[in-house]
């Protein structure tokens, strides 16, 4: 105990060294902080904004549902771009037959998605227009804040009815609600029937702008070119009732689509079936690397900061031998001069870390207000920071230190 | 019998330079008892700081053996060495070598943070030192704002704070005018009597005077070596 407390006594003596050669040479050890410091926060804030890219894509999935396959007609040909020769081909008749024949399917909303033009009286807007049934809404998990969503009457007599996103209708009616309004689809008169839930946005991805019409009406109102066969269908989502179906439906929704376009054994699937849990792992791994790198970078910079403080502590052994030899004189062993310079490099390094921290969490809040994109700080990354400094501190003062300890007293005492 | 403080034989530093070796010390052997006042002579080059850095564990003898109180200086590693000259040997230096920006006080206390010695009796005894000095007014000031004489007086204050058995003067009047270096010697004469061994290397003759023993050095090797015929006294300061 007694030991203890006399060695975190030298260490606080050597702190005080530390400071008063600091203050010395104000100018310098600003300098070699701020190499530290920029260090630190660049990589504490490529770490923030890492998560909060994981967070996003996180939420963008749960938005799109759990337990769904997505099924487009895109020909499943691994990598590559598609060729026009498997140009694939998807049908609401499709979707029918899913439901029918996989088990565990609880819904299937097949969708056709087209950009349009929305006008209201005075204003106007471009937006994507989804063609869809009330399944839509159940396998999405979307419902109208206000007024109602899409009914199978509505898809039934082709109503001319649209439920808006929030950020269409904010343009289109700043001032009042929408619900009744009648808009010009396309210059087609349609009536709002209701405000779609809001999603919010993820990486720049406004999830509420955009309008949902039925997919009958889409088709034979909204829909310019011909070029589509009159049941085709740009998506269907497959709602599953739980995971272990999901996982078993994906395979089977293969083979019944090769079975209905007849495709021959080893030729390439023309569509092609993903599942949300796919998904989120792809992204998931994509956002990780995305993080990886940004570290990276951002180390690189926190090198050059170390480098910048081993290069200031042999200035500043070279620069204070004489003083390292009076102080050998005067009874300083080896390891006393080894951690006044150990100590003297971790506080440059230390401050420069804990203003680097304050700077990113400032930064990163700033970020999260102007951008609205989330990039947190956590108390590890926050613990990670000073760790960080404080090995930067210890490796790269490191050979500065142990040189001036083994200086030979009297060739340092001669110095000039 | 006692045994003698610091005891030589056949001692020898060997220099380097440019291909050549030099014998910065060659073979001295001799003896100083406790309590004594000794003045090492000698011109410049003539391996008299050398002996005193040998003698002073700054520095390795290449060969030969060197006893300080007693014990052989081979044996012993850095971190013993360290101790010995933290604890039995206070150091003067012709440059005062005093912190700069430090105050007297922290100055004086220096050897103390080394000897593990807690904050409160640092102080303590750093002002008791520099109180017998007589800089009790100046405690607070930093070298800049002392004179010669001061700031020699702080050094040899930082030199007694460990109480040790010898003080190693090198050159200690050499950056000082003559009344100051009278009253340096004063100090060493007044130490010296109260039972302190004092080796001062000087040039000049006069400095030697307040010796009691005069050892000559020329070309590594000792030439003389006998009692200051008319010793002077110096009224302390």
């Amino acid at each position: 105990m007694r030991d203890l407390l006399a060695s975190l006594a030298g260490w606080g003596v050597n702190v005080a060294i530390a400071l008063t050669a600091l203050r010395t040479n104000l100018m310098r050890s600003i300098l070699t902080t701020l190499g530290v410091m920029i260090g630190v926060f660049s990589v504490i804030l490529a770490v923030a904004v890492g998560n909060g890219a994981q967070v996003s894509v996180s939420q963008q999935i749960a938005t799109l549902g759990s337990n769904m396959a997505i099924v487009v007609p895109q020909p499943d040909s691994g990598s590559g771009p598609p060729r026009p020769s498997d140009r694939g081909r998807l049908t609401a008749r499709d979707g029918q037959a899913i439901l029918r024949e996989v088990s565990g399917v609880s819904a299937v909303a097949p969708q056709i998605r087209s950009g349009v033009q929305i006008v209201a009286p005075g204003r106007s807007a471009t937006t994507q227009a989804t063609g869809a049934t009330p399944e839509y809404g159940v396998v999405s998990n979307i419902t109208a804040s206000e007024g109602r969503f899409l009914t199978q009457s509505d898809i039934g007599s082709a109503a001319r009815v649209a439920v808006i996103g929030e950020t269409v209708a904010t343009k289109l009616f700043p001032e009042t609600s929408p619900v009744g309004e009648t808009v010009r689809i396309n210059r087609v008169p349609f009536t709002v029937i209701g405000l779609l839930e809001s999603k919010g946005s993820n990486l720049g991805n406004d999830n509420d702008d955009q309008i949902v019409v039925p997919i009958t009406t889409l088709r034979q109102r909204l829909l310019t070119t011909a070029s589509q066969g009159p049941d085709d269908v740009t998506l269907i989502f497959v709602g599953f009732e739980d995971e272990d179906s999901l996982l078993a439906g994906q395979a089977e929704i293969k083979r019944l689509l090769r079975d209905r376009y007849r495709v021959a054994k080893g030729k390439i699937n023309p569509f092609t079936v993903r599942t949300t849990t796919e998904i989120a792992e792809t992204t998931g791994e994509v956002t990780q690397i995305f993080q990886a790198v940004l570290v990276a970078i951002a180390s690189i910079s926190l090198l050059v900061g170390g480098i910048g403080i081993m290069n200031i502590m042999l200035v500043s052994v070279t620069e204070r031998t004489r003083e390292i030899g009076l102080r050998m004189a005067l009874g300083a062993k080896r390891s006393d001069i080894r951690n006044q310079f150990l100590v003297e490099a971790a506080v440059l390094c230390v401050i420069g870390g804990a203003i680097g921290l304050s700077l990113a969490i400032l930064a990163a809040s700033i970020f999260e207000r102007v951008a609205e994109f989330p990039a947190p700080i956590g108390l590890d990354t926050a613990i990670m920071a000073v760790a960080f400094s404080a090995i930067i501190g210890l490796v790269f003062g490191g050979y500065p230190a142990i040189r001036a300890s083994r200086l030979s007293p009297i060739e340092a005492l001669r110095s000039e | 019998m006692t045994t003698p403080l610091i005891e030589t034989h056949d001692l020898v530093k060997d220099y380097a330079i440019g291909g050549e070796i030099v014998h910065a010390v060659n073979n001295v052997s001799l003896s100083i008892a406790r309590g004594e006042f000794v003045a090492i002579m000698g011109a410049s080059g003539s391996g008299k700081s050398t002996f005193m850095n040998m003698i002073g564990c700054l520095d390795i003898p290449t060969s030969g053996t060197l006893l300080l109180d007693g014990i052989d200086t081979k044996t012993l590693d850095s971190d013993a060495l360290a101790e010995i000259r933290n604890r039995k040997i206070g150091f003067v230096f012709q440059q005062f070598n005093l912190l700069a920006r430090t105050s007297a006080l922290d100055n004086v206390a220096v050897p103390l943070i080394y000897a593990g010695i807690g904050y409160a009796e640092r102080r303590a005894r750093a002002q008791g030192r520099l109180e017998a000095m007589g800089l009790a007014n100046r405690l607070q000031n930093t070298p800049a704002k002392l004179s010669g004489g001061q700031q020699q007086r702080v050094a040899i204050a930082r030199a007694l704070v460990t109480d040790p058995l010898m003080l190693l003067a090198d050159e200690p009047t050499g950056a000082l005018d003559t009344q100051t270096s009278l009253d340096i010697m004063g100090i060493f004469q007044k130490l010296n009597d109260d039972g302190i061994t004092v080796v001062v290397v000087t040039h000049e003759p006069d400095i030697a005077e307040y010796a009691a023993r005069r050892i000559v050095f020329r070309d590594g090797q000792v030439i003389q070596d006998a009692a200051v015929k008319s010793r002077r006294r110096a009224s302390a300061a």
